[in-house]
C-alpha cells in the first residue's frame, strides 16, 4: 500500500510523517503520533470524544481523512496548556467535578473551548447549545455547564481565579468537597484508558460474530486465515484448555460460541494479527458453516410449551424465578375497598458508556496471564478465567484499567477469555478494541420488564394487598438476570408496608441480546410499575400523592416485603425534604397541570427550541470550506 | 387548545446497599508512609463515581493527613487485597469502611509509638491535616516527623481490615430474609412541558431528594444524582434498544438516542442525611438508586400535564401523540364524579370509624 506524506502543524510544533491513506485523523493523531488524549467513542461523529480543533474549527477527528489534515494547524487535548498546566476550563472542570469516567472529557472540554472561543460572553443556553455535540453518559451534564460558566467569568475578569482552587477544608475531610484526585489526569487527556494504552510487539485481535440468533455450528475452517501472511494466531472454542463457562450467577456462556450460536453478534472466533487491517482481513477468510435453528425472540413465547430450547440445562427457558410471599393476599383483597390492575413495560436499554470495551492480555516472564482491561469485577473475572483456561488462581492476574463508565455493562467477561487465549497461544501482547457497533450488539443491556400489577386499597389510602408479576427478557445468556430478578422482587412493591403480597419476577432465556446488570439491577422496572399505580391509586381515592405515600410508607419498624424489620428509615424526611424543595402545591394527581400555581419557578430551566441561542455568529468562509 | 402543556409528578423510591441477599465483604491495607503521606491498597475501585477522592478523604481523616498525600493503589488482584466488585453501590459501603478501618489500625501503630516518645497517654492524641499533637500540652509535629520518629524506633506504621455486610439468603419458597443492612430512600419530583403538536416532552426541573446515609463529599454525590437523573430520563422519553428477529436495529448513536446538553432539567439536589448505625462510617451510597425515581417521576408528570398515562416506557413523542388521538373525551369527568364519590366514602367512613 502507498503511503501518504502528512506535513502539518499539531500542538505547535511541525510534524511529518508518512501514514496510511486510509486513516481518519482521529487514528493518525492516535496511532502515528500518540496523541491518546484523544478518544474514539462511535466512529460516526455522533458522540464527540474525538473532538480537536482544526485551523481553529472544532471537528470530529472520526470524520476527516487523514489526507485532509495535511497542511493544517490542527491542536489536541493535549495542546491547551503546557505540559503539568491546565487552562482555566481544566481548572474549572476539576473544581466543579465535571470529570467522572473522564472518557468524554477531553472532548467536551475541546468543546467547551471552542464555545467560549466563539463566544467568550456565550449565557448559558448558548453553552448548551454549543456542547450539543457531546454525549458524556456520567455526569448528566450540570457539572459541566457549571464549569463552563466558571471558566468564562474567570477569563472575562468577572470572577476571580481563586474560585478555581480547592474550598477550605473545616474540622475533618469527611464532607468537604475535595476537588477529585483523578480529574487533572483526565482533563488533560493524559490518563490512558485500555485502548490507549500500547505494549511493544503487541498484536490487534478482531472477532468474527455471528450473523444468526440462533444456529448451529456444523464446521469452522480456520486454515485460510492462519495462513495469512501477518496473521499470528485464530482461535475458537476448541482452544479452551480448560472448564468453558462464564456468567455472573451461571457459567452458562463459553468464551467463544461452542457448537451453537444463541444471538446475533455473539463471538464465534478471533484472529489476533500483526496489524488491525490485516486481522479484519482474516476474519473474512474464516469459513462456518451454521444450521439455522429457530429462534425466541419474546419472553412470553419462550414460556410456551413446545417452544426452542435455548440452553440444554434449562428445557423451559427460565434463567431465574423469585418468588415473595407475605400476609394472605385473598383476605387482602377481600378488605379492598377499591382494587386497581394494570400493565406496564420497560424497554431494553443500552448503557452506552463513552469508553467501548477493550483490553490487553499478555503472559509475564512467570507464566501468569495477565489481562488488563475495564472490569469491574477482577475478582469473580480471575476466579472464571482460572477455570478457563485450567490455571492456578495465583497464575491469573486481573488489572482494572481507568473505566470509560461501566454502569453494570463491563462486570461481564465477554472479551477478557479470547484475550487470555491468543496472549497464552502467542506469547504476545493481544490488544483487543470493540468498535461501537460492536459493543452494541455485543454486550448486555438493562432487562426489558413487562409488569401485571394488582393493587388493593382502602378508600382512606391504604394499600391492603399487592400482587406483581414481572416477566423479563434476559436474552441469550444468564449474566446478571438471576440477581436482577431478585433484586427486582424485593424492591417490588415500593418503600411501603404493605401486609399482604405475592411477587413473583422471571428472567427467561430467549435468542436477543442478552441482558445484564445495570444501574439500579432491577430496581427501576419494578418501581416504575409501583410508583405509576401508586399516582392512579392516589388520583382514584382524590389523594396528594405525597399523602397516599405517607400513609403507607415503611417507618422504623416496619416489615419490608421480605419481612426484614428496619431499624432506620428515612422515606418521611425525604419526602419532606422534596416536598418542600419543589414547593409543590398539595392535591390530587387529576391532570391539574393547568390550574397549578407552582409551575415555572426559577429552580427550573427555560424550554428550548432548536437553533435559537447562538447569537454571534462568527465563522468565516474559509474555516467552513476547510471542515465541510 | 394551548399547544404547550405543562405538568409536574413525584415517585418516591427505595434502595438496598452493597451485594443482595448474601455476605459481602472488602478488604484494604494502609500505610503511613515517608513524609506524612499514606498508601492506601485495595482491590477494584474507579468507575468515573469519585470513589478514589472519597477513599483518599476516608484515609486522609481517619490518618489525620491531607487527601492529596494519599496514594490508592488499586485495581490488581495480585497486588491488592480482594474487594470484590464494582456495582451494587457498595464501593462507598464496603471499601469506604474497609479502608477507614484499616487507616486506623495504622494509625493506632503510630500513636503507640509517639505516645511512648512524648510520654504521653495514647489517648490525648489527635491528627488532622497533616499535623500531630497531644491534648492539653504543647507536644505537637507534623506528620512528616511523627513518621520519622516512628521508623526510628522500629516501626512501619500498617494496618490492615476487612469489613462485612450481614445480609442473608431469601428463603425459596416465601422470599422471607433479610438482603441488606442498610437501606435508602429518596423522592423526585419533575416538572414537564408537553409539547400536544409534536408529542415533544421536555424535563425542565428535578427537584431529587435522597438519603446517603452521610455525605463524604457532598459535590460527588450531586453528580451522581445529576448522572442518575438523566440516564433516568433517558430512559423515560428517548432511549430503546430495538431488535428485530435478534438484529439490533439500533446499531450506532445515531439509532439509539441518548439525552444530550439541551435535554438537562435543572436538576435540584437535596442532600438527605440519616447514618447508618451498623458501619463506621455512617455512610451509605447513592449510584443506583438515584436513578430509580425519575421516569415514574416523568411519567406522572405528563400525565399531570394532558392526561395521558404512558404505562410503556420510553414516552417517544409517536406514542404521546397516539395516547392523545385515543384519548376519550369526557372521561375526566366520569372519573371525576366516581373520585368525589369515593372520597365521599371515605370521609364518612373514617368519621364512623
Amino acid at each position: 500500500m502507498s503511503k501518504l506524506k502528512i506535513e502539518a502543524e499539531v500542538n505547535g510544533r511541525k510534524i511529518t510523517r508518512e501514514t496510511e491513506p486510509h486513516k481518519r485523523l482521529l487514528d493518525f493523531l492516535r496511532d502515528d503520533l500518540n496523541l491518546t488524549g484523544t478518544k474514539e467513542g462511535c466512529g460516526a461523529g455522533e458522540c464527540g470524544t474525538c473532538s480537536v480543533f482544526v485551523d481553529g474549527k472544532l471537528v470530529k477527528s472520526c470524520l476527516m481523512p487523514v489526507a485532509k489534515a495535511s497542511g493544517a494547524r490542527i491542536e489536541t487535548i493535549e495542546g491547551l496548556a503546557t505540559p503539568g498546566e491546565l487552562t482555566p476550563m481544566q481548572r474549572a472542570f476539576h473544581k466543579t467535578g465535571a470529570s467522572q469516567c473522564g472518557y468524554c472529557i477531553p472532548g467536551m472540554v475541546m468543546a467547551a473551548t471552542s464555545a467560549l472561543r466563539e463566544n467568550p460572553a456565550a449565557d448559558i443556553e448558548e453553552i448548551k447549545e454549543r456542547l450539543g455535540g457531546n454525549i458524556c453518559r456520567c455526569t448528566g451534564y450540570t457539572k459541566i455547564f457549571e464549569a463552563v460558566e466558571m471558566a468564562r467569568s474567570v477569563i472575562a475578569g468577572d470572577l476571580p481565579e481563586t474560585v478555581l482552587e480547592e474550598d477550605k477544608v473545616g474540622d475533618s475531610y469527611i464532607g468537604a468537597n475535595v476537588r477529585r484526585l483523578d480529574a487533572p489526569a483526565k482533563v488533560s487527556g493524559r490518563l490512558k484508558y485500555a485502548a490507549d494504552m500500547k505494549l511493544p510487539d503487541m498484536l490487534q485481535m478482531q472477532v468474527l460474530r455471528s450473523p444468526h440468533a440462533h444456529a448451529r455450528i456444523l464446521s469452522i475452517d480456520t486454515s485460510e486465515a492462519e495462513a495469512m501472511d501477518g496473521v499470528a494466531c485464530v482461535i475458537t472454542s476448541d482452544d479452551v484448555p480448560g472448564t468453558d463457562g462464564f456468567g455472573v450467577f451461571v457459567h452458562d456462556q463459553p468464551i467463544m460460541a461452542r457448537g451453537k450460536v444463541r444471538h446475533v453478534g455473539e463471538a464465534v472466533a478471533a484472529v489476533a494479527a500483526e496489524d488491525l487491517v490485516t486481522a479484519r482481513r482474516a476474519l473474512s477468510k474464516i469459513k462456518v458453516e451454521y444450521e439455522e435453528l429457530p429462534g425466541l425472540f419474546d419472553p412470553e413465547d419462550a414460556l410456551k410449551p413446545g417452544a426452542p430450547v435455548i440452553h440444554d440445562y434449562a428445557p423451559g427457558n427460565v434463567v431465574k424465578h423469585i418468588p415473595v410471599r407475605k400476609g394472605d393476599i385473598d383476605a387482602g383483597f377481600a378488605a379492598a375497598d377499591i382494587v386497581l390492575e394494570d400493565d406496564f413495560s420497560t424497554q431494553q436499554v443500552e448503557h452506552a458508556y463513552l469508553e467501548p470495551e477493550a483490553g490487553i492480555a499478555y503472559v509475564d516472564p512467570d507464566d501468569v496471564v495477565v489481562v488488563i482491561s475495564p472490569s469491574q469485577n477482577i475478582t469473580h473475572h480471575r476466579h472464571m478465567l482460572a477455570e478457563i483456561i485450567a490455571k492456578p488462581i495465583n497464575k491469573v492476574r486481573f488489572i482494572m484499567s481507568p473505566v470509560g463508565g461501566g454502569f453494570g455493562g463491563k462486570e461481564d467477561m465477554i472479551y477478557q477469555g479470547m484475550l487470555a487465549l491468543a496472549a497464552m497461544k502467542t506469547h504476545r501482547p493481544v490488544q483487543l478494541n470493540f468498535t461501537r457497533e460492536e459493543s452494541l450488539i455485543a454486550s448486555a443491556k438493562r432487562h426489558p420488564s413487562r409488569v401485571h400489577y394488582k393493587m388493593g386499597l382502602k378508600w382512606n389510602g391504604r394499600i391492603t394487598a399487592i400482587e406483581f408479576n414481572m416477566l423479563s427478557d434476559g436474552g441469550a445468556y444468564g449474566m446478571s438476570s438471576e440477581g436482577v430478578m431478585r433484586k427486582a422482587a424485593i424492591l417490588s412493591c415500593g418503600p411501603y408496608e404493605v401486609d399482604n403480597l405475592k411477587v413473583d419476577t422471571t428472567a427467561v432465556y430467549t435468542n436477543n441480546t442478552p441482558s445484564g446488570a445495570f444501574r439500579t439491577f432491577g430496581g427501576m422496572q419494578a418501581q416504575f410499575a409501583t410508583e405509576s399505580m401508586m399516582d392512579m391509586a392516589a388520583e382514584a381515592l382524590d389523594m396528594d400523592p405525597f399523602e397516599i405515600r405517607r400513609l403507607n410508607m415503611m417507618k422504623i419498624g416496619a416489615k419490608t416485603h421480605t419481612q426484614q424489620t428496619l431499624e432506620t428509615a428515612s422515606l418521611d424526611r425525604v419526602l419532606d425534604a422534596a416536598e418542600t424543595a419543589s414547593r409543590w402545591e398539595t392535591g390530587a394527581p387529576n391532570v391539574r397541570g393547568a390550574k397549578r400555581g407552582d409551575l415555572n419557578g426559577p429552580d427550573t430551566r427555560k424550554p428550548c427550541t432548536l437553533g435559537a441561542r447562538i447569537k454571534a455568529e462568527t465563522k468565516s468562509k474559509n474555516d467552513a470550506e476547510r471542515v465541510a | 387548545m394551548t399547544r404547550m402543556k405543562r405538568g409536574r409528578g413525584m415517585a418516591a423510591s427505595w434502595y438496598g446497599i452493597a451485594r443482595t441477599a448474601t455476605i459481602d465483604r472488602a478488604g484494604a491495607w494502609a500505610e503511613l508512609d515517608d513524609g506524612g503521606t499514606a498508601k492506601v491498597v485495595t482491590g477494584v475501585t474507579e468507575i468515573g463515581e469519585g470513589i478514589l477522592t472519597v477513599l483518599a478523604q476516608i484515609a486522609a481523616d481517619e490518618l489525620g493527613i491531607k487527601p492529596q498525600d494519599v496514594t490508592i493503589g488499586d485495581n490488581d488482584t495480585a497486588r491488592s487485597p480482594e474487594a470484590a466488585h464494582a456495582g451494587a453501590t457498595r464501593q462507598t459501603y464496603m471499601i469506604g469502611n474497609s479502608v477507614a478501618l484499616a487507616s486506623r489500625e495504622a494509625q493506632k501503630a503510630l500513636f503507640e509509638q509517639i505516645a511512648e516518645h512524648w510520654d504521653v497517654p495514647f489517648e490525648s492524641l489527635r491528627a488532622f491535616d497533616g499535623e500531630i499533637w497531644a491534648l492539653d500540652t504543647n507536644l505537637r509535629m507534623s506528620m512528616s516527623d511523627a513518621v520519622a520518629t516512628c521508623k526510628k524506633r522500629g516501626v512501619v506504621p500498617v494496618g490492615a481490615a476487612s469489613f462485612t455486610a450481614h445480609g442473608t439468603g431469601l428463603d425459596p419458597v416465601d422470599g422471607s430474609g433479610s438482603p441488606w443492612q442498610a437501606y435508602v430512600f429518596g423522592t423526585q419530583v419533575a416538572e414537564v412541558e408537553v409539547d400536544t403538536w409534536t408529542g415533544e416532552v421536555q424535563v425542565l426541573g428535578i427537584w431529587a431528594a435522597h438519603d446517603v446515609g452521610r455525605a463524604i463529599n457532598p459535590r460527588g454525590v450531586e453528580g451522581q444524582i445529576e448522572g442518575g437523573v438523566v440516564q433516568g430520563l433517558g430512559q423515560a422519553l428517548m432511549e430503546d434498544y430495538q431488535t428485530d428477529k435478534g438484529h439490533a436495529i439500533t446499531h450506532g448513536f445515531a439509532k439509539y438516542i441518548l439525552p444530550t446538553s439541551l435535554d438537562i432539567p435543572q436538576i435540584n439536589c437535596t442532600i438527605v442525611e440519616d447514618p447508618d448505625p451498623k458501619s463506621p462510617l455512617r455512610a451509605k451510597g447513592i449510584g443506583e438508586p438515584a436513578l430509580v425515581p425519575t421516569a415514574p417521576a416523568i411519567m406522572n408528570a405528563i400525565y399531570d400535564a394532558i392526561g395521558v398515562r404512558i404505562k410503556s416506557l420510553p414516552a417517544t413523542p409517536e406514542k404521546i401523540l397516539k395516547a392523545l388521538r385515543d384519548h376519550v373525551p369526557g372521561r375526566e369527568h366520569i372519573a371525576q364524579a366516581a373520585r368525589e364519590a369515593r372520597a365521599q366514602a371515605a370521609r364518612t367512613n373514617s368519621a364512623n370509624a
